[in-house]
């Protein structure tokens, strides 16, 4: 009776602290090394070779020069006209961008264009650089 | 005080009572007044777990660039080879300045055939024909090229 009662004084117990220091170390190890890039961004669709072939249209271009202006069929053009310009041209069939760029032009305009462009719902947009 | 009380109270009660007391003393002598840490070791084992799953380790170009605005911005895939186009026009990944022909070997090197999409941190005052170039090299590499741009507001 006495016995069942009582426990036992010398109870080999595992010492769990070891365990501890090694899991927080860890713990601290993964929540510094996790960077959380929530990037936002555009993803241009492109169309490969195969399919563009079967699409015998001219893609709409835009032409960036290195002015820093924007150009569409040699007229100087503003950054909301693209929308509605490529509305238009694919009123009947969704049609492809193509956005040429010459050195100089402004990456933020040609992404602006770009992003314009897919608004629109551009099939395809392609940035293509001019070689001066 | 027990003894008047004790002739009121039936014998089993007593008994159970001063058996339950007795019980009491024995394990407050012999416990060691030590904090359970069991349940603190559940949460940080779960936080760990959490913390291993979710560890992507990209590597980041190292600098912060002006993105461009843009309005149909999407979510980007976290896991990616992320590279920067500075407002001087360097190209940076890892932390330090890349040339344009190292691009597709990066990205080769960094996806190991699993292919990772690529994004682009573009400063929008960079030159679109080096972007422009960076995009075309990257996509022989990748099928999933992106660039960055700045949150829309919502």
């Amino acid at each position: 009776m006495r016995r069942r009662l009582s426990p036992e004084p010398e109870r080999t117990e595992i010492n769990v602290s070891p365990l501890i220091d090694l899991v927080f170390i860890l713990l601290i190890f993964f929540i510094v090394a996790t960077s959380f890039v929530n990037e936002v961004g555009i993803t241009p669709k492109h169309k490969d070779t195969a399919s563009s072939s079967s699409n015998l249209e001219e893609p709409i271009s835009f032409d960036l020069p290195s002015s820093g202006q924007l150009l569409q069929d040699g007229m100087v053009i503003g950054l909301e006209q693209v929308a509605p310009l490529v509305r238009s041209n694919s009123s009947d069939k969704p049609r492809s961008v193509l956005v040429r760029v010459s050195p100089g032009a402004r990456a933020g305009l040609a992404t602006q264009v770009m992003d314009q462009a897919m608004l629109a719902g551009a099939q395809a947009v392609k940035l293509s650089p001019l070689t001066p | 005080m027990h003894q008047p009380l004790r002739k009121y109270i039936p014998a089993t009660i007593t008994q159970s009572y001063f058996q339950m007391r007795a019980r009491n003393r024995l394990i407050e002598s012999t416990d060691t007044d030590a904090i359970n840490v069991s349940p603190l070791i559940d949460v940080v084992f779960i936080l760990l777990i959490f913390f291993i799953v979710s560890a992507t380790f990209v590597t980041l170009p190292g600098i912060e660039v002006n993105r461009p605005q843009a309005v149909t911005g999407k979510a980007l895939e976290k896991n990616a080879v992320i590279f920067a186009l500075s407002g001087d026009n360097e190209i940076k990944y890892a932390g330090s300045t890349v040339q344009l022909e190292e691009v597709p070997g990066l990205v080769e090197q960094a996806s190991k055939d699993k292919g990772k999409p690529v994004v682009i941190q573009v400063d929008q005052w960079a030159d679109a024909s080096i972007l422009a170039k960076i995009v075309a090299l990257a996509r022989k590499k990748s099928s999933d090229v992106s660039i960055a741009t700045r949150k829309p507001r919502a």
